[in-house]
């Protein structure tokens, strides 16, 4: 048979000439968004008057990051990460301490509103070096952890990676929220049972402590000198990083490496049997997870027209429910389905504190309490998302996308390449 | 010549049940051996042993050289011993190409991190990947189905589909696990001639686990028998045709006989219960 012929010839012959779309895609891709993101800065305070608008539309490329990186483990790996807030919590404290310091180092003062003349340009031109530091630390810290957790809990087979994030996501909050100096007697326990203030670990624990209660426990972290954390990162910053988060989100799910990761997540004993260690590729897509998680929160942090306080409360369990709910209600594994779920779920949110704060429910709000009841219009959240995931289960059970990317037909496909 | 593969008094229990009793075998270079037994006589069982999916209980595993036993599968896998499974594992989620290129991953030389850049290695390794499944995907008949979903393919594309893959791990062992399993005639004949084929073209060492006597008597140089986790017999297809041992396990002589002629049907050897209670003393 003249196949192995074949098969010999192709060994040869495997430089084949690539598309242009091949070849310059990707770097078309970040121009353009780089492009678009650069004008965003300039034009959109203009455009948008309303920075609770701006908000919004800041908010949701943060979310499209959040569910972008929570796809990689939860939807590509198929495993079951819900602790995805902890990692946020971990990048968003992280970029804001370092924010902070290099904001002071630069000469501190409150940033000026966007416009063309000096100041504006200077602090535009400082951020080139804050905001990518402050990022990177951030997802890398939070990667730093993913590796921790990830390592003895993906070894196993079955929930643990479940019970061990959601433990660990809520261990890091309450750390930052209750550890104070001096009357704490968490801490003070503590030390005491490791062998006291001068024992090895004493020490340690001291200066553990001392770090976590600068952190402004319960009420958060508002910058050096309390006036709030330096927001350096507009529009550009934002949407130009979503941009790049989409670009490897892409390539990493239409990679050899995210083929093995579907296959691990279709047939674990198969993949193994065609040399694919579960371990390996799980730990890394979670490590990977973590960065992004790391990376959206300490977007999160520095955003502007956000908020200035990182409160270790917008890092709860139901910030790593919003997450899932995102990722599931796109489609386990789609990017494009991640971005659509982001944009849904913080619309969502952002309506409802929307109404809440409208006059009329305010005015009910404060007739009923006079009643003894009280009015959290944050439940029909819950609703409005069990709603929707209740019909997805009963029409579209992988979800609005499933595994697909409906806007590139043929990258389901083998031949693939980048996007643009 | 000594054995490429080979098993010493390799034992396996599940909980009180002896799966797998004491069984060596020596499997030389570019053979092709059968291993063969009624249902629940532990083939299934050994296969997984040495792929690694089951610790060994007693006994060693080796590899040329290569001690198995320490080995995870995906290193098993790595080291050169590839498989099918009874039980037909195909990625469903994916295509029939993108269930060949998942095996790439092992040969593959750039890392994630080139894959994110698109680097010129990544799309090196890519295009061989893909020109290796193609040529595969062409050898087994199944290279217009290339882009359908794996689980749209009939029951013996899809045995065919998984020799596919295991042979894109370029292999020196593959350990076939029924794979004419639900097979008509017509293509169990041509799984004898691709089965030798493969033996010969990519210099491979084949063990086969088969019930078709028309596969197993067709292809194997020699046989070994097991019932109820023990050997019971070994040897050449004609020494285990007339082997009583082996007609007394199987229940019944004439099935056996009737694999002797290559133009007569294939007939499944009479089964035992796999359910059925083991006789415990
Ligand atoms: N994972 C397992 N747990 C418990 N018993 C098993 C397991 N796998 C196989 N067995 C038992 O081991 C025996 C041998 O099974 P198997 O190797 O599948 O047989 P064969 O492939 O020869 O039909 C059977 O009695 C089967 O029930
Ligand atoms: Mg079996």
């Amino acid at each position: 048979m003249d196949s192995a012929k074949q098969a010999d010839e192709s060994k040869k012959g495997h430089e084949k000439p690539r598309s242009a779309k091949d070849r310059f895609g990707g770097a078309i891709f970040v121009v353009g968004s780089l492009l678009v993101a650069l004008v965003a800065e300039f034009l959109l305070p203009r455009l948008i008057e309303d920075s609770s608008v701006r908000n919004i539309l800041m908010t949701i490329c943060c979310n499209a990051v959040v569910a972008l990186s929570l796809n990689v483990i939860n939807g590509m790996a198929g495993q079951f990460s819900i602790g995805h807030a902890g990692f946020m919590a971990l990048g968003a404290y992280t970029a804001a301490l370092i924010v902070s310091a290099m904001h002071t180092s630069f000469g501190g003062g409150t940033l000026p509103p966007t416009s063309f003349d000096h100041d504006y340009l200077v602090a535009f031109g400082h951020s080139f070096a804050i905001v990518p530091v402050a990022l990177l630390a951030g997802a890398l810290v939070a990667a730093l952890f993913g590796l921790l957790v990830g390592l003895p809990s993906l070894r196993l087979r079955g929930d643990y990676l479940a019970i061990v994030t959601l433990g660990f996501a809520e261990i890091l909050r309450l750390s930052v929220a209750t550890t104070r100096l001096g009357n704490d007697e968490t801490v003070g326990e503590a030390v005491h049972a490791i062998g006291g203030p001068n024992g090895f670990f004493g020490p340690v624990f001291h200066v553990g402590s001392v770090f976590l209660s600068s952190l402004g426990g319960k009420k958060g972290y508002s910058g050096p000198d309390g006036a709030g954390v330096p927001l350096y990162a507009g529009p550009f910053w934002v949407i130009f990083i979503t941009a790049l988060v989409a670009l490897v989100a892409w390539r990493l799910k239409f990679s050899g490496w995210g083929r093995a990761l579907r296959a691990l997540r279709e047939d674990e004993i198969a993949s193994e049997a065609v040399g694919v260690d579960p371990t390996r590729y799980k730990v890394t897509s979670f490590v990977i997870s973590a960065f992004g998680g790391g990376l959206a929160g300490a977007l999160y942090a520095i955003m502007r027209d956000g908020n200035p306080v990182v409160q270790p409360d917008s890092f709860t369990f139901q910030t790593s429910f919003d997450a899932i709910t995102m990722v599931i209600i796109g489609g386990s594994g789609s990017v494009t389905g991640a971005i659509l779920g982001a944009v849904f779920v913080t619309v969502t949110v952002k309506l409802i504190e929307l109404v809440q704060h409208a006059d009329v429910v305010q005015n009910l709000s404060s007739s009923l309490e006079a009643h003894g009841f009280s009015l959290d219009l944050n439940a029909l959240r819950m609703m409005i998302y069990a709603g929707v995931i209740i019909a997805l289960m009963v029409l579209r059970p992988e979800g609005v996308f499933g595994e697909r990317e409906p806007f590139f037909k043929k990258r389901m496909r083998t031949r693939e390449g980048a996007p643009a | 010549m000594s054995a490429l593969l080979e098993l010493a008094s390799v034992t396996k229990y599940f909980g009180g049940l002896c799966a797998v009793s004491d069984v060596s075998l020596a499997i030389k270079k570019n053979a092709i051996f059968g291993l063969i037994g009624p249902n629940g006589a532990g083939k299934t069982t050994v296969f997984n042993l040495i792929t690694g999916v089951y610790k060994t209980d007693k006994g060693t595993i080796r590899l040329g050289a290569t001690d198995l036993l320490p080995l995870r599968p995906s290193a098993i896998a790595r080291a050169g011993i590839a498989r099918t499974f009874q039980n037909i594992r195909l990625f469903g989620q994916l295509s029939v190409l993108e269930n060949l290129l998942v095996a790439g991953e092992l040969t593959k030389k750039a890392g994630i991190f080139s894959a994110v850049m698109r680097s010129r290695h990544h799309h090196a390794d890519e295009d061989l990947h893909l020109a290796e499944a193609r040529s595969l995907l062409e050898v087994f008949e199944l290279g217009d189905k290339a882009d359908d979903a794996s689980t749209s393919l009939s029951y013996g594309n899809q045995r065919k589909l998984e020799i596919a893959r295991a042979m894109m791990l370029k292999p020196k062992v593959l350990l076939l696990d029924e794979p004419a399993a639900g097979m008509n005639y017509g293509e169990a004949e041509g799984l004898k001639k691709q089965i030798r084929w493969l033996r010969d073209t990519f210099d491979l060492t084949v063990v086969l686990v088969e019930h078709n006597m028309q596969v197993v008597m067709g292809v194997c140089d020699e046989i070994q028998v097991l019932d109820h986790g023990e050997p019971i017999a070994y040897g050449t297809p004609e020494q285990i045709r007339t082997d009583e041992k082996v007609l007394a396990a199987y229940l019944g002589d004439e099935s056996l006989a009737m694999g002797q002629g290559t133009d007569v049907p294939a007939v499944e050897l009479p089964v035992k219960d796999p359910n059925a209670p083991e006789a415990h003393s």
